[in-house]
């Protein structure tokens, strides 16, 4: 088993299983250098304030206490960001939020760093805050950046494609609703950390829980003022990112402990509250719709207006509203639509990336809004969406081409196949006493990549190593959606080797290349992509080297099979290892660089949001089906069954592909039921995992997930990234459920027991 | 003080502050970074240990407790290279994803499967209830407790 | 750094804590450690009391059963006589926290926590549960309603330790359940909880009734005017909706993070629906 070729299609066991479940793998968290100081922040008491006067003076008598640093000790821009860089690594002349790092404490012990924080004495004067984010785009809101030309906008723009909103007076039926929906938390696992060290020769060597090592160098060096050549980054397997570690979180704090440390290692490592408190959040999202459809039920007008609350700083707040409006519409074709969106800074945490990057917010909207309209011609809500579904070659409502694999119908027909939707009505009928049951769904995409303007490129690397293995040089950080395994999978399909024969080198600034992040559902199409290069060229050099080695001259006589190279017309078996002492150093390496193609659609947005990527080229589908149970008298609502057909391309490996929807669904459900990310005049209320409710194993159910596959030839093997689309169809599938049992649409998430429990009051009272 | 303890089968003798986190010694003191830490409260059980064979949070735990006791880590359960089976069922039914609630998962499923050796999923799911996973949705790792169950029969 | 102190027996851990009079008493660690993390409490001294072995064992004699008050909630779950006379009691140490929080956690430490949340409460009251006080000086019993009169307020005196629960077994006949309402399944602090015990005649109609209702008020709350509705009478929806009506009246919930007052009133009543039979 162990010298078998590993297979495209196969569930081969995830390389960095062992390692994992025996506790030896290390990530960030677990790194315990020799002689390590521990770092910390103080952070702001203010939503919005200037900063007077900041003393340190009594933090740094208490015994322990190494050092403590201010914004004046940071040497470069002390602004960190991408694309904005407007986020400081400690803050100056004001404060934005409540999460703000105010001063850095170096000291012995965690124990030291807390109570030097507290006996840092900072004067601020207040500012009048924002929190609210129509609020601030008023003309007086109070700016938080008072150097932006659009004050508290940091993005807007607008579709307008055929006739526009105008054409939903052409409609026979139209719905018109507004949706709420909450910041959430990504919660994974380990929070921010890292630990950074000054070396000998003067190198910043820092080991962080990052999905963005080689990003993050670049963005160090200009904060910090170092070049970059003096910067390494390692990222170790993450215990979670989720889009949460896309971009500096503790990065900055510890580049500048390290700097001031005395050539001693530090340590950072978020508490869970101050992991909530500073980390990133999805958009809270304000969302005003109307959809109107022909006496037939053919679409035909969309307005929207769409509002992100982008908190304190812009992380990656622009690019996550470009995603939503190109998302806005749904898979439909919508001839004539009109799409806005702000998304605007307010006084209250960031917001930035989070798995489906804006889509989870605009689908529970547009999906939702599709079920009303059904229901208001009277149409089955999967007839409907059949009826009015992009194939190939169509627009979606947002303007968008899709010219690659579209497989949304061939998802819905599965869909409609399934006991679990055929069987509905009779399944609703045999609710039990005091419960309620219905069957909700939704459908949506997912686009991957970039966009069109940021150049989408991966370099992988790979070596023959002379003990006849092979080494992979990871570009991409694994955060645990498994990219490495996935390498094995791709590199040993074509190099005819075993898993075995792999060794992975996680990414690393100084031995691996540069291949962008570990997000946008782009890792493994672009990486495996540049990986499937590298290791065809690298094919060719050990047989070209193998037919020098006396062994004919034709390629199509030799084999690569684990370990070995075998001539078919003589039987012979020559041993990599051989092969590898035969070549040189460099022969051995195989390095090979990919750019995803781009959309090349007419423009069809303001050229903002088309920088922040808008349009993506290739999409992956989904519908959801989700059977709920609501109990009468506590609103309770309690998952049933859940149905996901998905059409992410060719599957590679069943389980993998099984593990991103199973976990991208259950982070929906939490989205949809109980995540409430409460922050009030800029204070967290749900400051910890026992007020933030994520969902634990007796919450949620065994998902069945279909994959429809379609080939998307520009993927490695056919296939398109999933990790993120699992994630963006429970919301609206439940919510549509609940409004088909209380015959109330909730318009505020998450559709809490509580809301719940109001819908039932207010259908009573009626 | 001296703090005498049984760690993974062997005798450990050391000296600590009473008054340490047990999660922080075993991580900072004796290397073993394999029990985890997610909320130091008790709401994620990442940093589950086994004290006598039964599960309990490192992170609520005073060094000074151990004296005494018999405690096993996730670096405990495998054999050199041959893994515990509830780990190879984790491994081969894909139970790992970002793998940093794994070892407390683990942990919590032998504590399961020592109390009820061939458990429904439900009762699996009621085990593992105290652990909290933001990657996998549970499902697989059910299978694996599950599988891991079917592997082991009545040997544990 | 604290001291940690482990007495084996009551007579040591009266000297350990007169040498070391501030000293906070650490039971499972649950709430305690949560509490000194979040700096809500500051200690120089702790004293443990998994050591002392007169706080530890649970003994029936047939009419009553004596629960020490370090006994963890595992063993409250595990233990046959709970299981089988003291139903509510057993359900409510099923839902409790998670597993290793149940392997923790102890009755002692749920009582003197004296949280309103706190989901052994509403079955010891309605349990009518005693609670034996010792101190250097002596012992006393004090009935749980009269232990309990605010959030986290006990009347425990200074240098006074909870050793044990007594409760009287329920006779034949009667039935006890505990119901929760909490934000998940497992690792939630109920929003609103209940238990009650019932006196059933053959014939269905109820003798004596309590009710006790957790997380609507500063303690767990009983109110003899619901519970007298309901003597003599038969389960049915219409008279739990009634007792539900004046309860929902009666309670004193508050909004907070986790649910708004109004949901509370409303889930005290609901609750008792839960007890028509199937």
């Amino acid at each position: 088993m162990k010298d078998s070729t590993v297979a495209i299609g196969t569930a081969l066991p995830r390389a960095d299983g062992p390692g994992k479940v025996c506790g030896t793998e290390k990530y960030a968290a677990d790194y315990y250098p020799e002689g390590m100081l521990w770092a910390g922040v103080k952070t702001s008491d203010y939503a919005h304030a200037l900063v007077k006067e900041i003393d340190v003076s009594a933090a740094l008598i208490i015994p322990g206490v190494h050092a403590v640093l201010i914004h004046k000790d940071v040497k470069g821009s002390n602004r960190v960001g991408v694309p904005e860089s407007d986020a400081p690594v400690l803050a100056d002349y004001k404060v934005c939020h409540k999460g703000d790092p105010v001063a850095l404490i170096i000291a012995e012990s965690r124990e030291m760093v807390s109570r030097a924080a507290a006996a840092i004495n900072v004067e601020y004067q207040a500012l009048p805050a924002v929190f609210d984010p129509e609020q601030a785009l008023l003309p007086d809101a109070p700016v938080l950046h008072e150097n932006r030309a659009d004050k508290n906008l940091l993005l807007s723009g607008a579709i307008n494609k055929g006739k526009g909103a105008l054409a939903l007076e052409e409609c026979t039926f139209s719905v018109e609703s507004e949706f709420n929906l909450p910041a959430q938390e990504h919660a994974y696992l380990e929070t921010e950390t890292g630990v950074a060290c000054l070396n000998d020769d003067g190198v910043l060597e820092l080991v962080a829980s990052t999905q963005t090592p080689f990003r993050d160098r670049m963005e160090l060096a200009h904060a910090l003022g170092l070049p970059a050549t003096k910067i390494k980054i390692s990222a170790p397997y993450l215990g979670g990112g989720f889009g949460g570690k896309d971009g500096i979180t503790v990065q900055g704090l510890l580049g500048l402990a390290a700097l001031n440390s005395s050539g001693r290692p530090v340590k950072m490592w978020n508490s869970r509250e101050e992991s909530f408190k500073s980390s990133s959040k999805r958009h809270p999202a304000r969302m005003h719709y109307r959809l109107g459809c022909k006496q037939d039920g053919s679409l035909h007008a969309l307005s929207c207006r769409i509002v992100l609350d982008t908190g304190a700083y812009a992380s990656l707040g622009g690019p996550v509203l470009a995603l939503a409006m190109e998302h806005a519409a749904g898979v439909y074709r919508i001839e004539n639509t009109y799409i806005e969106g702000f998304c605007v800074y307010t006084n209250n945490p960031i917001s930035g990336a989070f798995r489906g990057f804006g889509a989870p917010q605009v689908l529970a909207a547009v999906e939702q809004m599709i079920d009303m309209l059904a229901d208001k011609i009277g149409m089955d809500p999967l007839e409907f969406r059949l009826k009015n579904a992009v194939n190939r070659g169509d627009e979606l409502g947002s303007g968008v081409l899709m010219s690659r694999s579209t497989g949304i119908v061939a998802c819905l027909q599965t869909m409609q196949k399934h006991p679990l939707w055929i069987n509905r009505r009779q399944w609703e009928k045999d609710a039990p006493p005091f419960k309620r049951r219905a069957v909700g769904m939704a459908a949506g995409m997912q686009g991957t990549g970039y966009g069109p303007v940021v150049a989408d490129v991966a370099n992988a690397k790979l070596e023959l190593l002379v003990d006849g293995r092979f080494r992979i040089y990871s570009g991409v950080a694994d955060m645990g959606q498994g990219n490495n395994a996935t390498n094995v999978q791709i590199a040993g399909e074509i190099l005819g080797q075993s898993a075995a024969a792999f060794e992975l080198l996680q990414p690393d600034t100084e031995r691996s290349l540069p291949s962008g992040s570990s997000s946008a559902s782009r890792t493994t199409y672009s990486f495996g992509n540049a990986l499937q290069g590298a290791c065809r060229l690298l094919k060719e050099r050990i047989l070209t080297r193998v037919c020098q080695m006396g062994m004919g001259i034709y390629q199509e006589d030799l084999l690569l099979v684990p370990g070995r190279v075998h001539h078919i017309p003589s039987g012979k078996d020559i041993p990599l290892t051989v092969i590898a002492t035969a070549m040189t150093d460099s022969e051995r390496v195989s390095v090979n660089s990919y750019t995803a193609p781009v959309a090349r659609h007419h423009e069809i947005v303001n050229p903002a949001v088309r920088a922040a990527g808008f349009p993506h080229l290739v999409f992956c589908f989904a519908c959801h089906l989700a059977r709920i149970e609501i109990n009468e008298l506590t609103g309770e609502v309690t998952i049933c069954d859940y149905l996901a057909c998905t059409d992410g391309g060719r599957v590679l490996n069943p389980q993998l592909y099984e593990q991103q929807i199973q976990g991208g669904i259950v982070q929906g459900i939490g989205y949809a039921l109980w995540e409430d990310f409460k922050v009030s005049a800029g204070e967290i209320l749900s400051s910890n995992l026992s007020t933030y409710i994520i969902p634990g194993s007796l919450d949620v159910p065994d998902i069945i997930s279909l994959p429809v596959e379609t080939v998307e030839d520009s993927g490695p093997f056919g296939m398109k990234g999933i990790g993120e689309i699992g994630i963006n169809l429970p919301y609206p599938a439940i919510a549509n459920a609940v409004a088909r049992a209380t015959g109330r649409r909730i318009k505020t998430g998450p559709l809490s027991a509580e809301r719940v429990w109001q819908a039932l009051q207010a259908e009573e009272e009626q | 003080m001296l703090i005498r303890f049984y760690l993974n089968n062997q005798l450990k003798e050391i000296n600590s502050d009473p008054d340490k986190r047990v999660v922080d010694l075993l991580r900072e003191n004796l290397g073993l970074t394999g029990t985890k830490e997610g909320c130091g409260e008790g709401e994620c059980g990442a940093c589950s240990i086994l004290v006598d064979g039964v599960s309990k949070l490192s992170c609520l735990m005073l060094a000074a407790q151990l004296d005494g006791h018999n405690i096993i880590t996730i670096e405990g359960l495998a054999d050199g290279e041959k893994l515990h089976p509830v780990q190879a069922a984790f491994v081969v039914g894909g139970a790992v994803q970002c793998g940093f609630c794994s070892p407390g998962m683990v942990i919590a499923a032998l504590d399961l499967l020592q109390r009820n050796p061939h458990p429904q999923r439900s009762e699996i799911r009621q085990g593992l209830s105290g652990n909290l996973c933001r990657c996998t949705g549970y499902q697989k790792i059910v299978d694996a407790v599950e599988a891991a169950a079917l592997e082991m029969g009545d040997k544990l | 750094m604290k001291k940690v102190l482990f007495p084996l027996n009551v007579e040591e851990m009266w000297s350990m804590w007169q040498d070391n009079p501030e000293a906070g008493l650490l039971a499972g660690g649950t709430d305690l450690l949560v509490k000194l993390r979040s700096q809500r409490i500051r200690l120089k001294t702790i004293i443990c009391l998994e050591k002392v072995k007169e706080l530890q064992q649970i003994n029936t004699d047939g009419a009553q059963i004596f629960i020490g008050a370090m006994t963890n909630h595992q063993q409250l779950l595990e233990n046959q006589v709970v299981k089988s006379r003291l139903g509510c009691l057993h359900q409510a140490a099923a839902v409790l926290g998670s597993p290793p929080i149940r392997h923790m956690g102890t009755i002692g430490g749920n009582i003197c926590t004296a949280s309103p949340a706190g989901d052994t409460l509403p079955p010891l009251y309605v349990l009518q549960a005693n609670l034996e006080l010792v101190s250097p000086t002596g012992s006393r019993i004090v009935p749980i309603e009269e232990f309990i009169y605010g959030p986290g307020k006990t009347a425990l005196a200074p240098m006074e330790v909870l050793k044990q629960v007594i409760i009287d077994l329920p006779v034949p006949g009667i039935q006890t359940h505990y119901h929760k309402v909490g934000q998940r399944k497992a690792l939630a602090i109920s929003v609103c909880s209940l238990a009650c015990y019932m006196q059933l005649a053959p014939d269905g109609s109820v003798g004596e009734a309590r009710l006790a209702w957790g997380s609507v008020g500063p303690t767990v709350m009983r109110f003899p005017e619901v519970e007298a509705l309901l003597y003599g009478r038969k389960i049915s929806l219409d008279i739990l909706r009634q007792c539900g009506e004046l309860a929902s009246q009666k309670v004193t919930p508050i909004s907070d993070v986790r649910a708004g007052a109004e949901y509370r009133r409303r889930l005290t009543a609901n609750l008792l629906i839960r007890l028509l039979p199937d």
